[in-house]
């Protein structure tokens, strides 16, 4: 797994690649928090690498939509794989997160 | 000051395992019928051991550390072999707040009678290990009785067999507890000071199992409904094997089996994801298909039989916990 930040003047950019399971979820939950803790009240998370998540990772999103939600700011996902985005529908998930097919869109929205 | 003693040490301790269920596995109501089950349990168990001692003229030494200890658990295991029963708990969580609410239901009624009935010796100290020793002891054995229990349950299956060695060990811990091996004093100090230890490592060892039950199964079941909502379930090593039952089933057997394997994925997935939310403080997503899509799986588990359902267990075993899994989408 791979994750790069980006602050810029109103959001911060998470990019992430690889796998997100239980093995890593603990980098990726400090990670995500690091950027909550900064001040972020809006978060895109770049999800274009991401080829694979498990239920682990899944509780690192809800944790940090949790937190968004609490200080009235913006979690936004982006670029979801097919395969990533199947699990995100099939699960229910989608109804909680706000999902963008791009970039551009989840910045803007 | 009496009364605070009485009530608050076994209440601010249940309230204090409760705030540990980070799944919020424990429904209310039921935590409220544990209660009463063990207020009701007190009266009864009152009698009995006022019975047994007339009848049999037992001594109060003998009754409080050999009759009582058996009589009185064994009446508080009954909530919790009921609730086992009927798929009501899951994990250690439930099983230990659950039991320890049997407990207090009990201590709290024992209490309140004591305390109307004290005899003039009684003083503060006394209230203070009934109240922090004998109230929390009550509660703590039922508690380690439904942990053991559904510990054994889910892996044996059988119900009097994993019920057994709880019991024996509430009974024990009881019946030693009205020993008073040590000064009374040490005894509550020692319940207050281990026991809040024992349940925090209890809680954390279960919400690791429940993590990593989420985790094993949810990644695959997503997959394979995934597959079987796109016409590629054949392909994969559960769709070979569904094949392989061909000659030993009916067509239409074969077809109420792939039906049931992804109505059963669909409605798992549902309840692991709202337990994720639950764990997160989201509300959970409540979807209205989800009773008769219950109704449709108990009526194919039907169709299919016990035979075909014992052909399907390498791919899906209804044990214990996958049962009540599917209980938690009920009401």
């Amino acid at each position: 797994m791979n994750v790069e930040i980006l602050a810029a003047a109103d959001y911060s950019l998470v990019t992430v690649e690889g796998r997100v399971d239980t093995t890593n979820a603990n980098e990726f939950e400090k990670s995500m928090l690091s950027v909550v803790d900064g001040g972020a009240t809006k978060i895109v998370l770049d999800c274009a690498g991401l080829n694979y998540i498990s239920s682990s990772g899944l509780r690192v999103f809800l944790i940090v939509q949790k937190k968004m939600i609490a200080i009235k700011g913006k979690f936004a996902l982006c670029c979801l794989q097919p395969e990533i985005k199947e699990i995100f529908d099939i699960s229910g998930f989608s109804s909680i997160f706000s999902i963008y097919a791009d970039k551009e869109a989840a910045i803007k929205g | 000051m009496n009364i605070v003693f009485n009530f608050f040490p076994v209440l601010l301790f249940l309230a204090f395992l409760f705030l540990l269920d980070s799944f919020q596995l424990v429904r209310v109501k039921t935590l409220i019928m544990c209660l009463l089950w063990g207020a009701v349990c007190a009266v009864f168990a009152y009698f009995l051991n006022t019975l047994v001692a007339e009848k049999w003229a037992v001594e109060f030494s003998t009754l409080s550390r050999y009759v009582a200890p058996v009589i009185e658990e064994m009446m508080k295991a009954l909530f919790i072999f009921f609730l086992i029963s009927k798929k009501k708990i899951g994990f250690m969580i439930d099983a230990a707040i659950y039991g320890f609410a049997v407990g207090a239901g009990f201590s709290l009624t024992e209490n309140i009678y004591i305390l109307f009935n004290s005899p003039p010796e009684y003083n503060l100290l006394t209230w203070i290990i009934r109240g922090f020793g004998t109230a929390i002891m009550h509660g703590g054995c039922t508690s380690f009785f439904a942990v053991l229990f559904v510990g054994g349950i889910n892996r044996s299956g059988n119900r009097l067999f994993a019920a057994f060695p709880g019991l024996l060990l509430a009974i024990l811990f009881h019946s030693g507890f009205n020993h008073f091996p040590l000064n009374p004093v040490l005894q509550t100090l020692l319940i207050v000071a281990l026991l809040p230890v024992a349940f925090v490592l209890v809680f954390r060892l279960s919400n690791k199992k429940l993590q990593q039950w989420l985790e094993i199964e949810f990644n695959s079941e997503v997959k394979i409904l995934n597959m079987i909502r796109k016409g590629d379930f054949g392909s994969t090593k559960a769709g070979e094997y569904l094949k392989s039952l061909k000659e030993q089933f009916k067509p239409e057997t074969i077809v109420d089996m792939y039906c049931y394997i992804g109505l059963y994925l669909e409605l798992s997935i549902i309840v692991k994801r709202n337990l994720m939310l639950k764990e997160n403080d989201f509300e959970i997503i409540v979807e209205d298909d989800v009773q008769p899509k219950l109704n449709e799986l108990v009526q194919l588990r039907k169709q299919i039989g016990k035979v075909g359902e014992l052909a399907l267990s390498p791919l899906i075993r209804m044990d214990y916990r996958n049962l009540w899994k599917l209980n938690q989408l009920q009401g």
